[in-house]
């Protein structure tokens, strides 16, 4: 192999890295423009609340004021939409100006643009706002009491939505899920709660609008994660054409999903542009993107699992609440649905019924966020395997073995409606377990149980819906999006490769990984292929855009996009060669032909003579380039399976993890150094909602979490060693066999914790069911002695 | 997150920074390490008018030994005191303490005057200076004082300082030679405030212990002596049953609050095993 052919599955380093490190990064607050202005929010201090008034006379009269905008001056301007419609959920949108009435504290209420941002916040604190406050609720239990007040008052109630998933076989024939529970020889049965927590990147979200007078058109400088339906959704908004605005993401410093919704500033910062001709810039202080930015994660579950003596799980039935906070956000009940359908996780269970409910809270609108609904179903899950070997009386391992979908029954129809492509879970489970020496950490525990020592092996597998996901789907589940990623790659005249990608790198080294496989496609070296990103005017459409399982997607698209650009080449080569298409192959970076390695002409060679043009086959046309929209076949599933190990200090509360094992397994690698980042990455975040992370409100629907001191995030010291490992089984159906896999370390932490600490407490029979595992939590479930 | 307007003044000598203060004392603020007023000041929930920062006046910032005493200027850094040898070897529970204060950047900035005229109940400062009886030194353009650390210290965030004094150096007795001590906290993140924490130190009488001084802090108004604690055990040969003993007497004594990160129930519970903590660091597995 020469050394521009196999960059996939190279440990590259990314080469975002350099000019980061040297302070050499542009974000949206490096932005600074001629005539800038500085936008500022006013925002609700009441949870619930009638809009009276909003007096804005003092703060237009500041000096350095230039504008101040309420609801009364957006007529014309519409509502941000609920992109994911299911069936039967109620009408919601996202007003860019709270009109009438508030529903959560920190809902924008008005805004004001000037000459910096000091003199803007200045500002706010002189805007008269009328509330008449009105009683609040801030959880599900209380929101669905009969006479609780009514947040949204055109639904009658806080119920969004009741929507019920029905276990089916591959033939979509019902299961018998009362035959199920009859049969058991045990049914266990849980009330989980899983808190709110959210991505929190270390970048807030931050915007630049530029109006210009010349085209009438409005440049966006935004964080966002998808430029593209950032546009489409403003212009629809705004009511301009769609064709009038460009979006632009400079480097952006994570996302992890919240950076994938939009928001009212970002109407705010275009309107503003428009009205005064002048570039407005708004960077989110983090005081707003915790109460400004989408919250996610919360729901109550009551589930049950009806268990056979011999460890099978016959059936899993039960009800989530999901609270979704003040508005449907754009993507709905999306997650809480998705964790609806996917409680049987990795598992062979065939009857199995659900009924996911979605209530509105005086609270954060929740939505998108690293994980999707997934490892809320994964908590779920691996928590009702613990206690179902408890119940019959088998090691926790022993029963996921049972009940394992085995690696020759794909593609697997899952109970909640999914199609699974190829898996091994047997053999993540079985890795996980021999490298954490299971059996060892067994015979230890009674010992050290004696001296005092109460550690726990808490097991958590999961499997990951990535490569979200077939355009077809996502319209059958009400999904107003597509999941199609384009690629174009262009040839210049002198060989250079360049690839335009609709993703948009969050700092997970999209760039690099994207460059890798044109690489290898080309079999050029990987330094010579630019990418580019970040601008709606230059780069192909996505509607879907950067998410952290996505790279799979763009992978594929960009390998199908190389494919046309190398069959262009050899038809090309071909004819200058004076051979037959068919005798002619496309190796090591140029054509020739086949058994007459001297017949070669470089990429370059012919990449010369197609902008030339003087000499091209009849029919072909001149420059060398190709585009590819790959419209995933199906979705990918990922999967792994992680182990912690934990002491758990009887005295305090507190849990150290001793030992915290990862084996994953998404497809195809493009990038082994890259793979292992994201999942620390991913644990990390896992292990934050697990133990730390929480948006706690009080009765009266205040956030009290509203900065780092309050809302915690796991630092160095919390973080443990991870020992990864990997293993590969390729997706059948994505071009290259590749997975997503940016979110998979996201799914275990907070169950295989969950599942240490209630083993490691097995002594007392306390089970964890709820996070954050903080020490006070695990001392109060302690019997008091 | 941007302050409201203030004026800003940098005096470089002490009696100019006395005359502010005197001029401008009622809606003055300090600014020493800032690592608790800026943030104030960002959420606009201290708006003084004029803040006089005092990183430009001399001779505030030394460590010094006199007459049995170990005096500490105002506008030592925290990270000074954690590495001062003289610290390590005269007064070692401020050492230890000291590392448990945020992180090396904030420790970095972060001053012992600062944190005493703060004052935040779940500081280590305040209670580790309370276990050692300091005494706080004081200055005005009125004169000169010297008040003892109990009587320096209010309740939630509040002090005896008046609004033209300023905290000059911290004063702390070097005492016996047989003194011992113990410090323990536990807190949700390494350098997060306390939840609940003890800071105690110890004489020794040949077997027995002779004074003892335990100090609770996070959750309670103030840095607190729990004194039925220390009668419990002073005089009396160190061993669990008396360290138990400990335990009972300070978690009958203290109420602590329940707020979003712990209930009052378990600091409580908290500080007992922080006192039997803090006991065997001193007296060992006794």
């Amino acid at each position: 192999m020469s050394a521009n052919e196999g960059w996939i599955g190279r440990r590259v380093q990314r080469r975002e890295d350099l000019p980061l490190i040297q302070g050499k990064g542009r974000f949206a607050a490096d932005l600074t423009m001629p005539d800038m202005v500085h936008m500022a929010v006013l925002r609700s201090p009441h949870a619930h609340a009638r809009l009276l008034g909003v007096d804005t006379s003092k703060a237009r009269e500041l000096p350095g004021v230039f504008d101040v905008l309420t609801s009364a001056d957006l007529d014309g301007i519409g509502e941000f939409p609920v992109l994911w419609q299911l069936p039967g959920q109620k009408a919601s949108g996202i007003p860019v100006l709270a009109r009438d009435k508030v529903r959560y504290v920190g809902e924008p209420v008005a805004a004001v643009v000037a000459v910096s941002r000091y003199v803007a916040e200045d500002a706010l604190e002189l805007i008269e706002a009328d509330y008449d406050p009105l009683p609040t609720v801030v959880d599900v239990e209380s929101a669905l009491k009969a006479g609780a007040p009514v947040i949204n008052e055109a639904w009658g109630d806080n119920v969004a939505i009741r929507h019920i998933v029905p276990g089916i076989d591959a033939t979509g024939k019902a299961g018998d899920i009362d035959g199920a529970f009859a049969a058991a020889d045990a049914v266990v049965k849980a009330r989980f709660k899983i808190n709110r927590f959210s991505g929190v990147p270390l970048e807030t979200r931050g915007l630049v609008a530029s109006h210009d007078p010349l085209t009438h058109g409005l440049t966006l400088w935004s964080s966002s994660q998808v430029a593209h339906k950032q546009r489409t959704q403003l212009a629809s908004v705004l009511g301009v054409p769609e064709s009038s605005i460009r979006v632009m993401t400079p480097n952006l410093g994570g996302g992890f999903g919240v950076k994938w919704d939009c928001y009212p500033e970002d109407a705010l910062v275009c309107l503003f542009s428009q009205r005064l001709q002048r570039p407005v810039k708004w960077i989110e202080d983090r005081r707003e993107h915790l109460m400004g930015t989408v919250h996610a994660r919360e729901q109550v579950q009551e589930l049950e699992a009806a268990v056979a003596r011999d460890g099978t799980i016959l059936g899993i039935r039960g009800k989530i609440w999901a609270d979704l906070g003040a508005h449907i956000h754009s993507v709905g009940i999306g997650p809480a649905w998705v964790t609806g359908v996917s409680l049987t996780g990795q598992y062979r269970i065939k009857n199995y019924y659900c009924e996911v409910i979605g209530v509105a809270t005086n609270k954060v609108p929740s939505s998108t966020f690293r994980g999707f609904g997934g490892p809320e179903a994964t908590f779920a899950t691996e928590r009702l395997i613990e206690k179902a070997a408890r119940a019959v009386g088998l090691d926790p391992a022993e029963v996921r073995r049972k009940n394992f979908i085995q690696p020759d029954e794909f593609p697997w129809f899952s109970a909640g409606g999914g199609v699974f492509d190829s898996g091994n879970y047997p053999a993540a489970l079985e890795k996980a377990l021999e490298e954490v020496d299971y059996d060892h950490l067994r015979e230890e525990q009674a010992g050290l149980r004696a001296k005092g020592v109460y550690r726990g092996i808490g097991i958590g597998c999961y499997i990951h819906t990535s490569g979200f996901g077939p355009s077809f789907i996502l319209g059958l589940v009400g999904y107003n999006t597509s999941g199609y990623e384009g690629s174009s790659i262009k040839v210049d005249p002198q060989g250079g490769i360049t690839i335009y990608t609709g993703m948009i790198p969050l700092g997970q080294g999209t760039e690099t990984t994207l460059a890798q496989v044109a690489a290898d496609q080309f079999g050029v070296d990987f330094n010579d292929v630019r990418v580019v990103w970040g601008d709606t005017s230059q780069t192909p459409y996505t509607g879907f855009g950067s998410a952290g399982s996505r790279s799979n997607v763009a992978a594929a698209a960009i390998l199908k996009a190389a494919e046309v650009v190398r069959d262009k080449s050899i038809r090309i080569g071909a004819h200058l060669l004076e051979a037959a298409p068919e005798d002619v192959v496309y190796e090591n970076g140029g054509v020739q032909v086949k058994g007459s390695p001297e017949k070669r002409l470089t990429l370059g060679d012919v990449a010369k003579a197609a902008y030339l043009a003087h000499n091209l086959p009849k029919g072909e046309l001149p420059t060398l380039e190709g585009t590819y929209v790959y419209d995933p076949a199906m979705f990918t599933i990922a999967f792994g399976c992680h182990v912690a190990v934990v002491d758990v200090d009887l005295e305090t509360g507190e849990v150290k993890i001793v030992r915290y094992v990862v084996v994953d397994d998404s497809g195809t690698i493009i990038n082994p150094l890259l793979v292992e980042g994201q999942i620390q990455g991913g644990v990390a975040m896992g292990l934050g909602g697990a133990l730390l992370e929480e948006f706690v409100y009080d009765e009266n629907g205040q956030l009290l979490t509203t900065s780092f001191m309050d809302y915690l995030l796991p630092s160095i010291h919390e973080v443990p060693h991870m020992e990864l490992h990997q293993q590969v089984t390729v997706s059948p159906h994505t071009p290259g066999g590749f997975k997503g896999m940016g979110e998979a370390g996201m799914f275990s932490p907070g169950a295989a914790l969950a599942n240490a600490v209630s083993d490691a407490l097995l002594p007392f029979g306390v089970e964890v069911d709820r996070m954050p595992i903080t020490s006070n939590l695990v001392w109060s479930l302690l019997p008091k002695s | 997150m941007k302050p409201p307007s203030f004026a800003y003044e940098a005096p470089e000598a002490l009696d100019d920074a006395l005359a502010l203060l005197d001029r401008h004392g009622d809606d003055a603020k300090v600014l020493a390490g800032g690592q608790s007023l800026v943030p104030l000041l960002n959420f606009r929930l201290a708006r003084p008018a004029r803040l006089i920062d005092i990183n430009g006046v001399p001779g505030l910032a030394s460590i010094s030994e006199r007459d049995g005493t170990i005096s500490i200027g105002a506008m030592t850094r925290q990270r000074t005191i954690e590495t001062s040898p003289l610290v390590a070897s005269r007064a070692p529970l401020l050492a230890a303490a000291t590392r448990w204060i945020g992180h090396p950047p904030i420790r970095t900035r972060g001053t012992i005057g600062g944190s005493l005229a703060h004052n935040d109940p779940s500081g280590e400062y305040p209670a580790v200076l309370l276990a050692l009886d300091a005494q706080v030194r004081i200055r005005s353009q009125r004169g000169e004082r010297v008040l003892g650390i109990d009587a320096f210290l209010g309740e939630w965030l509040s002090t005896a300082l008046g609004p033209d004094e300023l905290v000059i150096a911290v004063e702390i007795p070097i005492g016996s030679k047989h003194a011992t001590y113990g410090f323990a906290e536990v807190a949700k993140r390494h350098g997060d405030f306390a939840l609940a924490g003890v800071a105690a130190r110890f004489t020794l009488d040949g077997s027995h212990i002779g004074d003892a001084r335990i100090v609770a802090f996070g959750g309670v108004a103030r840095a607190t002596r729990l004194t039925a604690a220390e009668d419990a055990i002073r005089g009396r040969v160190p061993n669990e049953t008396l360290f138990g003993e400990a335990n009972r007497a300070a978690t009958a004594a203290i109420d602590p609050i329940s707020d979003l990160h712990a209930t009052g129930e378990y600091r409580r519970h908290l500080t007992g095993v922080l006192v039997v903590r803090a006991l065997r660091q001193a007296f060992g597995e006794a």
